[in-house]
């Protein structure tokens, strides 16, 4: 009796919108390294290291927001960082030609959103995959970006530095960007009816075609929030550093897909919470700033980056119950009597 | 004589035998305490309502699911099946309800597709042999001609054909024990006869065939034994004179019967006003598989059209609603002129549609709420939110309306019964407020309980709520029962319109293929006339 009334009161817990499934796995798993980390190096624990760490995160998380909804969507968008750093350049030149900061902004952020508008169409008109639109779209936006640039670095109107050096209320700037963006693309994926649009598509888009549902204006959405997310990364990740070069970004669009899949989104569509691709994002960062705080090979940092990825989506299948551990150990055993026989 | 004595022995042997299967699915008691045998040359129909176990039970059987407790026996060896391989390899083939064909793959490389589990890595793959293999093969099995092209892809094959792929799949393997799940869900009369005989040559050359229907008729025309499930338990076996079918309705349904057998009761229909305009009016209509189709369909009204798979019903529909190109024609919604370009169109002019494959329909990832209201949201809140609470709270409404069976609608669809889904549908559908409701094949392989249900829902609906009904379907007493007005469909083309009564089931039988000597259906065609 005492049992089930615990058990009734975890499956209650788990109807809280903030600790369902992989989310609350998650801050779980984070919380648990950051108490481990702290014993070792104490700093860790500290405010000033927890900014150090959201700091570090915030562009690859601002792209980690737009890239679940695509992969909701059960697309993939590999031009992230590309696109971010077009943009940002984009932003810069504009700023050097004298335009004023604000609207430079605006339309560098155009500029991510157009090319996310552009990957949606080929992927929408021509159905080509998405894997190797975005593929292409990588290979476009990057080269673009040194055309502009003439292989130049571009210094940022000193203006609008504050977003990436910037605090408010003693929290930096580009964090409460991201989190901001965070909280309102959650709210728009769970409460709002392109939210759910995007997820039916992903479950299944026949039965979301049949059902009348805007596929392809819902794919191509996804796209265009993706790019226009990228570039608002871009703008940050330059104010940052104050220059934009023709390099920003590059390589980033695998932490995005990391992020995101440690964040508990399925690649077959249909499931992940921007929450989660926030919270794999900062447990991507916390894991590489303790490396660091430990002083431990960064060859290692990699690798247990590598194994994290691997680990939240083998955990995932487990709280899905798909993985059928029962029937692998006795059909690898079969294979292995068989083979040496 | 000596050849009489051979022949029994090998029947009295048994291929399978189930001792005491428990199967727990968290708190659902899937199987409690099932034994049964399967004997050699017989064939056994498993029957019982959604959700009694039936799937259950073949999935223990052919090793897909592991039994909590109890064990299967094989040939009278107790074997522990780690996978539906190991299951193969005893000789223990399934046809699934819903056929797994790699679309991009030919019919024939369908067919061979175990070759590539047993035999990983060795030996070349040769198309053309196959497609040789593949017709020696089929004209075994009397299929050959059933089939399309042995070469071609499957990706552009029908429900019917997709089934028989699947069918011939399961019999390359030479198997034991075959069991059918629904296999003629989606298949006529004539194609059922066809795979019938199939049937009828396995069992005589030692098969144990073990079918699962909902179509009580032909079932009992073909089983030797029947066994009867209810709530995960067997309720009754015997052979088919010991068990006739009234006594197997009384135990799949238990004390429900009196729902199921309300069936027959209806509301009359509401005469349709003179000179009312049609809700849907249809003229020389012609598209990718009918032409020149012209037909009616007032308020209030159900009509049903009977034909073939391959008729060009589900076409017409698809056409209509914007799914599938509709080259000419006249198409009129409430007296205005319409061509829709999307389903999507469609059902912002009033029409809402059920397909004809679950599969194709259900957000299989969600919960209830989400699968009901998903073409419904707007309602719920502005500027393009909405309340998850509204969704919610009207989620539940229509789903207690419709009796959906959950413990709420959080649940995952996943989780329902097969007719519990159709009726999520039914429910998805009616959530748009439609003044046309198409369904095609609304109750296929639902059972004889919730399609009574159902049926009850759309005539209420239609007669006391004015919406105009269609559907398609290859159920002669699903046509019988349910339509007001039936439009006989054949080669693309209407070749008939009529009221329904015992003129309207004779001409559509003959359309399906089919002769009424069911006592059922001459029941209740008499209780109609």
């Amino acid at each position: 009796m005492m049992n089930k009334g615990n058990r009734m009161s975890i499956a209650s817990l788990k109807r809280l919108p903030l600790l369902r499934g992989q989310e609350a796995g998650l801050i779980g798993v984070i919380l648990g390294l950051s108490i481990a980390f702290s014993f070792v190096n104490p700093s860790f624990l500290t405010t000033d290291n927890l900014r150090n760490v959201l700091v570090a995160v915030a562009v690859v998380g601002i792209m980690s927001i737009g890239q679940c909804f695509v992969i909701i969507a059960r697309e993939i968008d590999l031009s992230v960082g590309s696109v971010m750093g077009l943009s940002g350049l984009c932003g810069a030149w504009l700023m050097a030609a004298g335009l004023n900061p604000w609207l430079a902004i605006v339309l560098a952020i155009g500029v991510g959103a157009t090319a996310g508008l552009v990957t949606g169409l080929i992927v929408v008109v021509f159905r080509v995959n998405s894997f190797i639109a975005t593929l292409g779209m990588l290979s476009v936006a990057r080269g673009l970006t040194q055309v502009i640039s003439g292989g130049l670095p571009i210094m940022v109107d000193p203006s609008v530095m504050f977003i990436g050096q910037g605090t408010f209320f003693d929290i930096p700037v580009q964090v409460l960007i991201f989190v901001g963006l965070g909280i309102i693309c959650q709210f728009i994926l769970t409460r709002s009816v392109v939210g759910q649009r995007i997820v039916a598509v992903g479950d299944n888009d026949e039965a979301a075609r049949l059902s009348g549902i805007p596929i392809n204006t819902t794919r191509i959405a996804v796209f265009v929030a993706s790019g226009a997310l990228a570039a608002i990364a871009g703008i940050v990740y330059t104010t940052q550093v104050s220059v934009a070069e023709a390099q920003a970004g590059t390589g980033l669009e695998l932490d995005v897909i990391a992020a995101v899949v440690i964040g508990g989104a399925s690649l077959s569509g249909g499931r992940g919470s921007i929450l989660g691709a926030m919270l794999g994002a900062y447990l991507l960062g916390a894991l590489r700033n303790a490396f660091i705080l430990l002083e431990l090979s960064p060859f290692l940092q990699q690798m247990s980056v590598g194994m994290v990825i691997v680990l939240a989506a083998i955990f995932d299948q487990f709280r899905q119950g798909s993985f059928r551990h029962a029937n692998v150990m006795p059909s690898f055993l079969h294979i292995f009597r068989s083979r040496t026989r | 004589m000596q050849d009489r004595v051979e022949r029994m022995s090998i029947e009295d042997e048994i291929a399978l035998e189930v001792v005491s299967v428990d199967k727990r699915f968290g708190s659902v008691h899937a199987l409690s305490n099932v034994s049964m045998r399967f004997r050699r040359g017989r064939v056994t129909a498993l029957l019982g309502e959604n959700g009694a176990g039936k799937s259950t039970l073949i999935r223990v059987c052919s090793g897909v699911h592991q039994p909590d407790s109890g064990e299967v026996l094989v040939s009278g060896k107790a074997e522990r099946m780690s996978g539906s391989l190991a299951a193969k390899r005893m000789g223990i083939a399934v046809v699934q309800q819903e056929p797994q064909l790699v679309s991009q793959m030919t019919v024939a490389e369908n067919i061979f597709l175990a070759r590539l589990g047993s035999r990983a890595g060795t030996g070349l793959h040769h198309r053309t042999g196959l497609v040789g293999e593949a017709e020696t093969l089929l004209a075994g099995l009397g299929l050959d001609k059933e089939l399309p092209d042995l070469g071609g892809r499957c990706a552009g094959l029908s429900a019917a054909e997709r089934q028989l792929v699947e069918i011939a799949r399961a019999l390359a393997a030479d198997p034991h024990v075959l069991f059918l799940d629904e296999p003629n869900s989606s298949l006529t009369r004539k194609e059922t006869d066809r795979l019938f005989d199939i049937v009828r040559r396995l069992r005589d050359r030692g098969t144990a065939v073990v079918l699962v229907s909902h179509r009580l008729g032909e079932v009992y025309e073909i089983s030797d034994e029947v066994i009867v499930m209810r709530d995960g338990r067997k309720v009754g076996e015997g052979s088919v004179d010991a068990l006739p079918k009234q006594q197997a309705i009384q135990l799949m349904a238990g004390e429900r019967l009196k729902a199921a057998l309300d069936l027959a009761g209806s509301t009359a229909p509401t005469a349709p006003v003179p000179g009312a305009v049609p809700v849907l009016s249809v003229r020389d209509a012609s598209g990718l598989a009918f032409s020149n189709v012209s037909f009616d369909i007032q308020a209030g009204e159900i009509v049903g059209m009977a034909g073939l798979v391959g008729s060009g019903r589900t076409e017409i529909i698809r056409a209509i609603i914007g799914a599938d190109p509709l080259f000419g024609g006249d198409i009129r919604l409430n007296g205005k002129s319409v061509r829709f370009g999307s389903p999507r169109s469609a059902l912002r002019g009033g029409i809402a549609f059920i397909a004809e494959e679950r599969r194709t329909s259900v957000f299989y990832g969600h919960s209830i709420s989400f699968n009901l209201t998903s073409n419904v949201l707007e309602r719920f809140g502005r500027f393009g939110f909405f309340s998850e609470r509204k969704r919610r709270a009207f989620a539940q409404e229509s789903a207690n309306e419709i009796g959906v069976k959950a413990d709420n609608v959080d649940v995952g669809i996943r989780t329902l019964s097969g007719g519990n889904q159709q009726k999520v549908l039914l429910a998805r559908a009616l959530a748009s407020n439609p003044s046309l409701l198409i369904l095609d094949e609304p109750t296929r392989g639902v059972d004889v309980r919730t399609k009574a249900d159902m049926y009850r829902q759309i005539r209420t609906l239609a007669h006391e709520k004015g919406l105009a009904v269609w559907f398609v379907s290859s159920e002669l007493d699903e046509i019988l029962q349910l339509a007001d007005r039936i439009v006989v469909v054949r080669g693309g083309e209407v070749v008939d319109s009529l009221a329904r009564g015992p003129e309207a089931a004779r001409v559509v039988a003959s359309a399906l293929g089919e002769k009424i000597e069911d006592a059922a259906t001459t029941v209740l065609t008499s209780g109609m006339a």
